[in-house]
């Protein structure tokens, strides 16, 4: 249902993608791995609209979504969990989720949607009142995501939801993120440094390179593969041992 | 004790205006990091509004307000359009305000000249049937302009904050604030928040320009006067915290008063540029920043 074709783009004068093409289907969950500055979080921010694409297309059903500007790709349906979190550390955790709300399809279903993320990630639903700034690093994780939702998406991206919380948080948010895909036929594009962790969820995995794709397949396929696994699992083995 | 008393009265009465003067700059600063150098312009603009708005229709200047917000609001959208957006495409924050500066200084050059053909150099007031007329509580003395003018900023400061804190548009306006990228990932329509916001400023400085003519007096070349103000009372309150720019402006005022007591009125403007600087080498991020 998102097909990006063959795209090129650029920071100011320096491209960081060369023709990358990638699809996520109905409902399916989706990685992208790659090194660090292989480009993931650009895939990423092309389709949400904060980058323009240079070159090739992004279709989302039979509407192109590139050149639309990122509030507008919300309405549609594709909400984005940005890398670093994001959340707004003044504001509330339920000011949080609100602003999340913000386009008009959400805002009418917001009491309901509220409810089913707060069921999902119950500490959002204590801490509703607090400062969002005061949260530890995996609520905060939990509340980008549940911001991300708020939206109502078909598609939801996220970037690096691993990145600095322990193991037990990490197989809890993967595991939301599993209920949900099934619960509510979410697609899911994955961008992650834990390669076991995005192929054990995902269906199909994408492996970037210096801007371009360079492998793709099946996801179980692929983490059994030793040489995905020598080339990738030992980067990462030796970035957790340093 | 009368004369402390009275001093007090003083303080308040105009604090509140200087808090109202500073309401403007400090949603422009602190929203969208532009810096607006014809904050004052707008002010005297706004306080020729309410002038004329008297004078040819022989309308109250405090029933007037609300047109007077209304005309400075689509000014506003105006100013965001031609002199504004183009400066979001600029790489990052500090060249924004940087350039945001220097054509806003421009634009007291086109506006004074503006004003001093429509309305001639001269001095211009407000005087009413009620002009002059004071109250006294307590053995001090308020006049009745000046009480309204208190009665506006406390009014007009109650409702920015519960536009901000209660409505869509201030959430949407706070998120846009602390992380621009991030709100739009979330649907909101970025630039549209900073067109109705830099509308909502530029009425906020057409408030205060009419409390200004019809407590005080205007002239086309004042707003430099009224810009400074404005910027120590930002300062005082912390950049970005809209809720404490009142109170600030408060503060101000009962310092001015008071070193006008003990210094006399020529060091005014001396007190205002030192306690500036004070504020800015010993608590930069303000005097009301909350603590972490
Ligand atoms: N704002 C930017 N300006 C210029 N170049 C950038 C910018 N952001 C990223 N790049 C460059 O684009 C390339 C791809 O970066 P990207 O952030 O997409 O990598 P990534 O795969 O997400 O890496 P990581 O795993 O570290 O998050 C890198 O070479 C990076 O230096
Ligand atoms: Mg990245």
């Amino acid at each position: 249902m998102l097909q990006i074709s063959n795209i090129d783009v650029y920071y100011g004068d320096i491209q960081a993608l060369w023709d990358v093409s990638l699809r996520i289907g109905d409902g399916e969950i989706v990685a992208v791995l790659g090194s660090n500055g292989a480009g993931k979080s650009t895939v990423m921010k092309s389709i949400s609209g904060l980058l323009k694409v240079r070159a090739g297309h992004i279709d989302f059903g039979n509407i192109r979504l590139d050149g639309l500007p990122a509030h507008h790709i919300v309405e549609l349906g594709i909400s984005m969990v940005p890398e670093g979190r994001r959340i707004f550390p003044q504001m509330s955790v339920l000011e949080n989720l609100e602003v999340g709300a913000s386009t008009n399809a959400a805002r009418k279903t917001r009491q309901n949607t509220l409810e089913w993320i707060y069921e999902f990630f119950t500490p959002l639903k204590l801490r509703a009142k607090q400062k969002a700034g005061t949260l530890s690093g995996g609520e905060q994780q939990m509340l980008a995501i549940g911001r991300a939702l708020m939206s109502v998406p078909k598609v939801l991206l996220i970037d690096e939801m691993s990145l600095g919380l322990s193991p037990i948080v990490v197989q809890e948010l993967s595991g939301v993120i599993q209920g949900i895909n099934k619960l509510r036929k979410l697609a899911v594009l994955l961008v992650e440094q834990d390669i076991e962790l995005a192929l054990s969820m995902a269906s199909r995995g994408y492996i970037m390179e210096n801007g371009r794709i360079v492998d793709q397949g099946d996801a179980k396929l692929m983490l059994c593969n030793p040489r995905i696994k020598e080339t990738y699992l030992g980067i990462g083995a030796e970035e957790k041992a340093g | 004790m009368e004369f402390v008393l009275q001093t007090i009265a003083n303080g308040l009465l105009a604090g509140a205006l200087y808090g109202l003067v500073a309401l403007g700059l400090g949603l422009l600063m602190g929203v969208m990091k532009f810096l607006n150098i014809a904050h004052g312009t707008f002010i005297i603009l706004g306080g020729y509004l309410s002038f004329w708005l008297f004078n040819l229709w022989g309308i109250d200047p405090f029933l007037s307000i609300p047109l007077v917000m209304i005309a400075m609001f689509l000014i506003g959208l105006v100013f965001y359009r031609l002199a504004l957006s183009p400066l979001l495409k600029l790489p990052d924050v500090g060249m924004r305000i940087d350039t945001s500066m220097l054509i806003t200084f421009g634009l007291i050059w086109v506006l004074d000249n503006a004003m001093t053909m429509l309305w001639t150099p001269n001095v211009r007031t407000i005087l009413t049937s009620y002009t002059g007329e004071t109250f006294r509580f307590f053995g001090a003395r308020f006049s009745f302009t000046g009480l309204c003018g208190v009665g506006i900023a406390v009014l007009v400061g109650l409702a920015l904050y519960s536009v901000l804190s209660r409505t869509y548009f201030g959430k949407h306006l706070r998120a846009a604030t602390q992380d621009a990228e991030a709100a739009s990932l979330c649907g909101v329509n970025v630039q549209r928040v900073y067109l109705i916001s830099t509308g909502i400023a530029i009425a906020l400085a057409g408030v205060a320009g009419a409390v200004i003519v019809s407590s005080y007096s205007i002239s086309a070349s004042g707003g430099i006067g009224w810009l400074l103000i404005a910027f120590v009372v930002m300062v005082l309150a912390g950049e970005g915290n809209i809720n404490a720019i009142i109170p600030a402006g408060l503060v101000y005022g009962l310092l001015e008063a008071g070193s006008v007591l003990i210094f006399g009125v020529p060091y005014r403007q001396a007190i205002a540029l030192l306690v500036f600087v004070l504020v800015l080498m010993f608590k930069p991020q303000g005097l009301f920043a909350k603590r972490e």
